[in-house]
């Protein structure tokens, strides 16, 4: 009874219908991005103050390139976490991207434009394999998605065979780091039009609402007359079409691929920090792509600014697990709809008291 | 179970027959196959100690960080001075309180414990990069090499196969003889009726944690006395294996069904997957995308057999997100 009556109770505002459109959800998610752009800019503001190198065109136009990788694979990270699902293997397949375009950049001198399709192809050929197994063999997407990870780099470092890409045609570095307006780097085209074409078909279509449903409640869905599979399936295909993208963006930004990329960085870990930074529930059906936008902004500021600072490089990956704890306790407070002090006494007081600490 | 010890007869005659130095030069001469074991022997205590938390229903990321963690803490504490067992007992303890904090985030928030010990891995991982500095801290006295890493008894059997033989007749004893381990495998099949039954379900989830980070810990003082230096950078190669052994152990992947020997066979079967290929000819890479496909296949099949005995993955969906959903609000009073 108590199971049955939450998993209906956990979400009161349903996407997709007409009345309520100021939902709780939308207030949400208009919420969270405000309060990101604005510690965003106030750690950016502080850091400048007492390191002033830190404002300075240069800086400010690399970190926007340096975000763009991470923030492509967040949007993506975004559309399988609607439907309750996770990826590990995303830096997986940036990496077999990144590799396998790197290479025929290299030695045949490929163009860019050339590459882009190769790229979207190979994520969306990796992606449904995801979903494939997440669907048909019916194993939970973090047990797949760990399992493919290890696969797709192995695959990665077959490609590689102890070889690197070192020397690309010049167009990918000028692509990669290069600004065509003051301070505004070609990367960021790519990040933001992705941001903004994923926002509007989960705002605008029918498959944009129908992830929202089914990760809402995938019975319901269900119910409703939505193709559940095919949702699934569709939504790591996405994700693995992002992550092609991002490994393309990542590439050319550091102009240079090998055997360990996307393994020793830590984007994998990053792109679901984002997400959920972003205000994407790991539950399913919450959150949107903007928000995970301006995370992986967010994260990129606040990483260079450590570094900035003079803490040694090695703690960035423990600033974003920490990041990512802080995300997941806020994102619990708001979904339970109670204020700070309340929730953190919460789990101790309303112990014994079911109906405690709902709608306050 | 009995399906397990085939596959695992299978693997070795395989082995034997197609790589000659396998056995150390022929059937009855098993001093290589057991020296092997230094390889791998690890990652199975790592398993067993993940074990307990997927039996809770939980999984547990920051093991295989975890062990490279207490690794490196054991390294700096000797080299600061301290007594080799000291510093191994006072690693092994401090991972089983990392272990507690984790548990006890997980269950007083009632966060993931995915994402827990994933943020748990990474900042794991970066403390004992940020502790060990530029280069890995190394030379451990001679004894302490030998006895918890690469010696053996009586010239065969290598002192790991003993440690690990110890932790798995404990691991056996507390999830088949005990009340915590009924309890465990209750908290794993079903949160709410454990909970209605009286079992104190936060207690019992964490001192799964508590369990698991003490196996990681331990699993890392025997890396650190095998290679005589501490490994930092363990966390994806050690995890990986050690949740393929416990699902291809037969332990639901959901929480609340399994057998601990299944686990104990399924580690020895992949154990000796990769020096098998090793030695077979084929490359690191692909014995390690060999694990990957096994663990999808097993899992696979297992998802395939589910379904022909009717059990529906939508009913284990509900079961599962209705307890674990974090975020839930309690019931409203009108949800009849």
């Amino acid at each position: 009874m108590t199971a049955v009556s939450q998993s209906l109770g956990r979400a009161p505002a349903r996407p997709g219908t007409r009345a309520p459109r100021s939902s709780a959800l939308r207030r949400f998610v208009r919420r969270r991005e405000l309060l990101l752009v604005i510690i965003t800019v106030a750690v950016f503001l502080i850091t400048d103050a007492v390191n002033s190198g830190f404002g300075t065109g240069g800086y400010i136009s690399f970190m926007l390139a340096d975000a763009m990788p991470l923030a492509i694979l967040a949007v993506g990270q975004t559309i399988v976490c609607l439907v309750r699902g996770i990826d590990l293997s995303v830096a997986g397949v940036l990496g077999m991207v990144a590799v396998s375009t790197g290479f025929l950049a290299q030695d045949h001198g490929a163009s860019v434009w050339l590459m882009l399709p190769l790229a979207l192809g190979m994520g969306i050929g990796l992606g449904v394999i995801n979903g494939l197994f997440v669907v048909f063999a019916r194993i939970p997407p973090i047990i797949v998605t760990l399992g493919t990870l290890i696969v797709y780099q192995g695959v990665q470092e077959l490609i590689c065979a102890s070889r690197a890409v070192e020397t690309l045609p010049p167009m990918y570095a000028k692509l990669g780091n290069d600004n065509f307006l003051p301070d505004i780097p070609y990367m960021l085209v790519p990040g933001v039009l992705v941001t903004v074409v994923v926002a509007l078909i989960l705002w605008r279509t029918a498959w944009g609402r129908s992830l929202y449903a089914v990760g809402s409640n995938a019975e319901a869905a269900f119910r409703a007359g939505i193709r559940v599979k095919w949702v699934l399936i569709s939504a790591y295909t996405v994700c693995g079409m992002l992550a092609g993208l991002g490994g393309l963006a990542f590439l050319v930004h550091y102009d240079s691929a090998d055997s360990q990329s996307g393994l020793s960085t830590s984007i994998n870990l990053s792109s679901i920090a984002a997400a959920l930074i972003g205000g994407t529930l790991l539950t399913g059906g919450k959150g949107g792509v903007v928000g995970s936008f301006i995370a992986a902004l967010f994260l990129e500021v606040t990483i260079q600014a450590v570094i900035v600072l003079g803490v040694p490089q090695v703690w960035d990956q423990a600033a974003v697990g920490t990041l990512l704890l802080a995300a997941i306790l806020v994102n619990r407070y708001q979904a339970s709809g109670r204020s700070l002090s309340q929730a953190l006494a919460g789990p101790l007081r309303s112990r014994w008291q079911p109906g405690h600490g709902g709608a306050q | 179970m009995f399906s397990l010890v085939f596959i695992l007869v299978v693997e070795l005659l395989f082995f034997n027959f197609a790589v000659s130095s396998f056995w150390g030069g022929g059937w009855g001469s098993s001093v290589s196959m057991l020296g092997d074991g230094e390889n791998f022997l690890f990652t199975s205590m790592i398993a067993l100690g993940v074990m307990f938390v997927i039996f809770a229903g939980d999984i547990d990321l920051s093991v295989g960080a975890m062990s490279g963690f207490a690794g490196v803490m054991m390294a700096e504490f000797h080299l600061g001075g301290m007594n080799i067992w000291v510093a191994v007992v006072l690693a092994v303890a401090i991972a089983a309180l990392i272990g507690l904090i984790q548990g006890l985030i997980i269950t007083y928030f009632k966060l993931e414990s995915l994402l827990v010990t994933l943020a748990g891995w990474f900042i794991l991982q970066s403390a004992a990069l940020a502790w060990e500095g530029a280069v890995p801290p190394y030379g451990f006295p001679k004894h302490f090499d030998s006895l918890l890493g690469t010696g053996t008894v009586a010239g065969t059997v290598p002192n790991q196969l003993v440690i690990f033989a110890i932790l798995a007749l404990l691991a056996t004893l507390i999830v088949h003889r005990t009340r915590f381990g009924r309890q465990l495998v209750l908290v794993g099949h079903n949160r709410d009726a454990a909970g209605y039954a009286g079992v104190r379900v936060s207690v019992t989830r964490i001192r799964a944690f508590v369990l698991s980070a003490t196996f990681a810990g331990i699993a890392g003082m025997c890396i650190a006395a095998t290679y005589s230096t501490a490994d930092d950078n363990l966390g994806p190669t050690l995890l990986l294996p050690a949740i393929t052994a416990v699902v291809l152990g037969g332990v639901d992947i959901f929480g609340g069904a399994g057998l601990v020997p299944g686990v104990i066979v399924a580690s020895f079967i992949l154990g000796w997957l990769t020096p098998g290929l090793l030695q077979d000819g084929v490359s690191d890479t692909w014995a390690s995308i060999a694990i990957g496909v096994l663990l999808l296949g097993s899992l696979t099949v297992k998802g395939i057999t589910d379904r022909r005995q009717g059990v529906s993955m939508l009913d284990r969906l509900r079961a599962r997100s209705a307890t674990a959903t974090p975020g839930a609000p309690p019931p409203a009073p009108d949800a009849t």
